[in-house]
């Protein structure tokens, strides 16, 4: 075999090995059960709450269904996906697993990428499965759905999930303990969740910033971008929400910041993805 | 076949290999002996491409991080810690096969049986709930399956019963002349009749490094002198051991080793290496 095509083959087999052995550990683990207890539970039980139903703001049936279901998300998606995906690298470097997996003839790409691929179905598949279930009772139920924005909603979650997912894996390669890892995650949502709109409007209140600040910062996080984008989904005027997405709606558009709202997470993602893979490749591995 | 040249790897400023040279041959078999924090998991975690070091490393004319793939076919590894792998036993050999370009899984369930691990009665079992034992008999057979051209093992046999050593040291002695082993052990006595080679590490340095066979013919002896500090009942009694007896000089041991026993005695008196002041060893 030429040594050309042995690396060649050599990714592909150990990337798609690492990825099934991946996910087959996810399906083991106590954080999946959990995880999809929660996201699977929040629409049964949303569902069994009637909230189909009620009426709020103008908002019923599975569109009702569905804004309560994104607050939540932005309320536990990020920081379930950052505590677990933190400790993939460093967990396995501490507890000695790395120093035997990477002494098999894996490639160090096969082995990053196929944990994050891995991490990523694992941690999309219980949430899809969840809207897919809001759907199917809405069809049973005769409810009107509405499909564009269970499609974008889909999109927006899974590019969500791989900002946080990219960042997860950054942190995990970045530190050499757990301990600090964790606490790294925990710092990150919460830097995050203190610069959402309504935060945001309290610091233009109280220190009268240049307004362009205010925005800059409202796009530059992930979770005010989903908040927005994920509303807007079903109030094109932004009234619900605070004075920052107000003013991004009007100087990018209803459909602009629709993609924006997608892409952005998704390159954050691929970036900080990116820059872990690097630290990984380069440093001592164990 | 491999070779290292003046290899630097270093922690927080704490040097742990320090300008280190080593050339390993094919059928190089070697004991690597050291105290904890000689350097010794550090040289195989660098000769597996798993730490960075400064200097020239070449295994089998290849660079182990830039070719790894390469390389690693070529490797068979035991480490000294099995570890907490959730996979369970069947998954681990399956993904240990995939990974490999040679088939191997009937070996692995061979290998595993004259071990004494009977993989299809455990496949379902998480690999980290297996016993100490039993996860280091299914590593062996992992690595010995793959028919490496070198073969790495850390403290191999520590957690193995009788029987599993002696199925263990059965299987080495029955790999190809041409295989290279690495094999580092706190109870080197039981290598001996495997290995040709004997390398000390000191403090990130190899201290001491002996072919074995050729002297070993040889059948000379040789004088030997050591000059010992404190009281250490310990050493005096091994001392004793080996007939070697004191003078006038209380601290001061002479006595007469065979060439052949050199290594088994240095072996035994490396424990107290801090209570040692000078040796000398003189051919007759």
């Amino acid at each position: 075999m030429s040594t050309l095509t042995l690396p060649l083959m050599g990714f592909q087999n150990s990337f798609i090995t690492t990825v099934i052995a991946e996910i087959r550990e996810s399906f083991r683990a106590k954080w999946f059960f959990l995880y999809t207890l929660i996201f699977g539970g929040a629409i049964v039980m949303l569902l069994a709450l009637g909230i189909t139903e009620s009426q709020v703001l103008g908002f019923t049936g599975l569109s009702r269904l569905l804004i309560t279901y994104i607050q939540l998300c932005v309320a536990i998606l990020p920081v379930f996906i950052l505590i677990t995906t933190v400790r993939t690298v460093v967990g396995d470097r501490e507890s000695n697993v790395l120093e035997y997996i990477l002494s098999l003839p894996i490639s160090l790409g096969a082995y990053y990428w196929g944990k994050l691929t891995a991490r990523f179905i694992i941690v999309f598949i219980p949430v899809l499965l969840a809207l897919s279930g809001a759907v199917f009772w809405g069809a049973v139920k005769n409810l009107t759905i509405p499909w564009s924005i269970v499609g974008y909603y889909s999109l927006m979650l899974a590019s969500l999930a791989w900002a946080f997912l990219g960042t997860g894996m950054f942190i995990s390669t970045l530190v050499r303990k757990q301990e600090w890892a964790l606490g790294l995650a925990f710092l990150v949502w919460l830097t995050l969740l203190l610069f959402i709109d309504v935060i945001l409007i309290g610091v233009l209140l109280q220190n009268q910033l240049m307004e362009e600040v205010i925005i800059g910062i409202a796009l530059l996080n992930p979770l005010q971008v989903f908040r927005t984008g994920a509303i807007l989904l079903f109030d094109p005027e932004l009234s619900l929400l605070g004075p920052a997405s107000y003013v991004i709606l009007d100087n990018m558009g209803y459909t602009g910041f629709l993609f924006y709202s997608i892409l952005y997470p998704l390159g954050l993602g691929w970036a900080f993805s990116w820059l872990g893979y690097k630290i990984f490749k380069t440093g001592d591995l164990v | 076949m491999i070779k290292l040249s003046n290899i630097n790897k270093s922690f927080a400023q704490h040097q742990v290999l320090d300008e280190l040279e080593l050339e390993l041959k094919i059928g190089d078999r070697i004991a690597l002996i050291g105290q904890n924090g000689a350097g010794k998991t550090t040289l195989i975690r660098t000769l597996l491409g798993q730490y960075t070091a400064e200097g020239q490393l070449s295994m089998f004319g290849l660079n182990p991080r830039q070719q790894r793939i390469e390389v690693l076919q070529k490797i068979g590894f035991v480490p000294q810690h099995s570890p907490p792998i959730q996979m369970s036993v069947g998954e681990l050999v399956d993904f240990s096969a995939a990974l490999s370009l040679t088939p191997m899984k009937d070996e692995v369930y061979a290998l595993a049986g004259k071990l004494e691990f009977d993989i299809e009665e455990q496949a379902g079992k998480p690999f980290f709930k297996l016993s100490g034992g039993m996860k280091q008999k299914l590593l062996i057979a992992l690595a010995l399956s793959k028919r490496p051209e070198f073969l790495i093992m850390d403290e191999p046999a520590a957690n193995l019963d009788p029987a599993g050593r002696k199925a263990f040291f059965d299987e080495l002695s029955l790999l190809p002349q041409n295989t290279t082993m690495l094999l580092s052990s706190h109870r080197v006595d039981e290598l001996l009749p495997f290995i040709n080679r004997i390398i000390e590490m000191d403090c990130g340095r190899i201290v001491h490094d002996q072919q074995l066979a050729d002297e070993i013919k040889a059948g000379k002896s040789l004088d030997c002198k050591i000059q010992i500090t404190g009281e250490g009942e310990a050493i005096r009694k091994t001392l004793d051991s080996w007939k070697f007896s004191n003078g006038s000089n209380p601290g001061l041991y002479s006595g007469k080793l065979a060439e052949a026993d050199r290594t088994k005695f240095f072996i035994e008196i490396a424990q107290f290496s801090k209570q040692i002041k000078e040796l000398k060893m003189e051919a007759e």
